[in-house]
């Protein structure tokens, strides 16, 4: 029993640790002083109405919030039909399109933001909602694919079979059989997308214009000149925000599975 | 519907997502690397890094960076990874949770959260000095061991999904055989469970490695002007300079170097295991 204690004070040190900066924000944000301090002074909302002054963070919420749910419907969608060929179909290449598809994942954010600053300049859409859309669908369909394709790999096809022997149209099949079985992985998909898209910096650092600035960018930049309680109060919100989705995939499929915990386990 | 028809379709659309944003601009990019200001063919852009000792340094203290977060993962990690496999159903889904949910969130807000912590006035500083530990704040900000503080932070969670996986897939029977046969706990741990979580270990500390040589968010908020790494001032060639073949070369001697790394150590730990099994 020993042993598992000594682990077990370890794991709670670093499960603290990771979870120290939530910890730390959330209280501050509260603060009534002029001030970051922690333990925060006095208490009130001041700093969460000072928020709506500062139209830079409420347009680049809007523009994230706008973001993240077109790149999550968009990757979903693409994401899904490639895995359906990969999966359902054996065919010449599959290997390599496969490949392709989860590549994105190995190449540093930091290369595919530069790179494609470099080609959108070229064809004259940097800076613009549509270049920051695609790079962010980019970088969110390995995951659609290798969640789906995870689906599709205990997916049983004779029921697909049997819907059209007994005459259903291969759409009704589709949406009435397929689909519903898929809804977690593709749920999960969606979900997945949007915090990606949501939570990126190094991407979106090269393609946004003062316009289309997104949220966390625009913590980002102010954080390097201001260090107050605005920065707590809005990260607050985003913290918020991003738990109601964090909870949502722990629903829908579970973080374990999500992250291919489980698959193995006793 | 035919088949070749049906799977150009359904593939098709993130195809050209993948050409389009993807492999033509990394082309684009690695033939912009080899140019000079009047687009002529050129290897300068390459040859500056060794010239320069400035660019040289810039390296080694990415790569010195990279090997402590690396070390500081693997130590934290290594446990929680061991806890999570001993334990039970329940228990294990919430430390997995909250392991996993913190990395859900943007890297600038985890930050953050460390600088309030970590500052002058911050929460350490001020307890440290109430405590009378101290006189002066710690400089615990603003220098490389913010910078592999951050790092930490962010990328624990994949050193231990690395070695929790390998620990999951080890057989509990093998501990009881080697207990059975006389083998004390420590005993039983470095001959049964640490080889055979190896794999787990070299996958997760080149991940954490690959990663942390690539960061540029928490470098730049926590690391400040003092701590420059390779992707910093690759993005301020790119962004602030404006000399992109530059820009583009150093990310590229970046990953070259990150992938030369990596495979060394890989190569290096693999002959390493080949001797034991055959010298035994």
């Amino acid at each position: 029993m020993k042993k598992i204690n000594t682990f077990g004070l370890i794991t709670f040190f670093v499960l603290l640790l990771v979870n120290l900066p939530f910890l730390v924000i959330i209280p501050s944000s509260f603060t009534a002083a002029g001030y970051l301090a922690f333990p925060p002074e006095g208490f009130s909302f001041q700093w969460y109405t000072m928020i709506l002054d500062r139209p830079e963070f409420v347009e680049s919420l809007w523009t994230s919030l706008k973001l993240a749910t077109v790149t999550a419907v968009l990757a979903t969608v693409l994401g899904t039909l490639a895995a359906f060929a990969l999966s359902k179909y054996k065919f010449r290449g599959s290997g390599v399109i496969n490949a392709l598809m989860l590549s994105p994942l190995t190449v540093p954010s930091l290369i595919i933001g530069i790179s494609a600053l470099l080609f959108f300049t070229r064809i004259g859409i940097a800076g613009t909602f549509t270049g920051l859309l695609l790079a962010h669908i980019l970088i969110s369909i390995p995951y659609v694919v290798r969640l789906v394709l995870t689906g599709l790999s205990t997916f049983d096809y004779t029921l697909e079979k049997a819907g059209y022997m007994l005459g259903a149209h291969p759409l009704r099949v589709f949406w009435d059989i397929t689909l519903p079985l898929l809804r977690p992985a593709i749920v999960s998909g969606m979900i997945f997308s949007f915090l990606t898209s949501f939570d990126n910096v190094t991407v979106s650092l090269f393609l946004v214009a003062p316009d289309t600035t997104t949220l966390p960018l625009a913590i980002f930049t102010y954080m390097q000149e201001t260090l107050d309680p605005l920065v707590a109060s809005i990260s607050a919100v985003v913290i918020l925000l991003s738990l109601v989705f964090i909870v949502l995939l722990e629903k829908v499929y579970g973080l374990e599975r999500l992250f291919g915990l489980n698959s193995q386990s006793h | 519907m035919n088949k070749r028809l049906s799977i150009t379709l359904l593939t098709a659309p993130a195809m050209i997502v993948l050409l389009g944003v993807f492999i033509l601009p990394m082309l684009l990019m690695l033939m912009l690397s080899f140019q000079d200001e009047n687009q002529a063919f050129t290897l300068q852009n390459y040859t500056l890094f060794v010239q320069d000792s400035f660019y040289v340094e810039i390296l080694w203290r990415t790569i010195r960076v990279s090997l402590w977060t690396v070390l500081a993962t693997l130590l934290l990690g290594f446990p929680v990874a061991m806890y999570m496999a001993q334990a039970t159903g329940k228990m294990r889904g919430i430390v997995t949770m909250l392991i996993l949910a913190p990395h859900l969130i943007s890297v600038v807000i985890r930050n953050f959260g460390w600088v309030v912590v970590l500052g002058e006035k911050g929460w350490i500083n001020e307890m440290l000095m109430k405590l009378g530990l101290i006189e002066q704040p710690l400089r615990l900000l603003y220098n490389e061991l913010g910078v592999v503080i951050g790092l930490t932070d962010s990328f624990i969670a994949y050193m231990v999904l690395a070695i929790a996986t390998s620990l999951y897939a080890i057989d509990p029977s093998l501990s009881k055989a080697a207990s059975i046969l006389g083998a004390s706990r420590i005993r039983t741990f470095f001959t049964v469970t640490l080889p055979l979580c190896l794999p787990g270990i070299i996958a997760g500390t080149t991940l954490v490695f690959s990663l942390s040589m690539s960061a540029f968010v928490t470098p730049a908020l926590m690391g400040g002007t003092s701590v420059k790494v390779m992707p910093v001032i690759a993005y301020e060639q790119i962004m602030a300079t404006l000399n992109w073949p530059l820009g583009a070369a150093l990310a590229f001697l970046l990953l070259g170097s990150t992938i030369l790394l990596v495979t060394l150590y890989t190569k290096l730990i693999e002959t390493k295991r080949y001797k034991e099994v055959f010298a035994s």
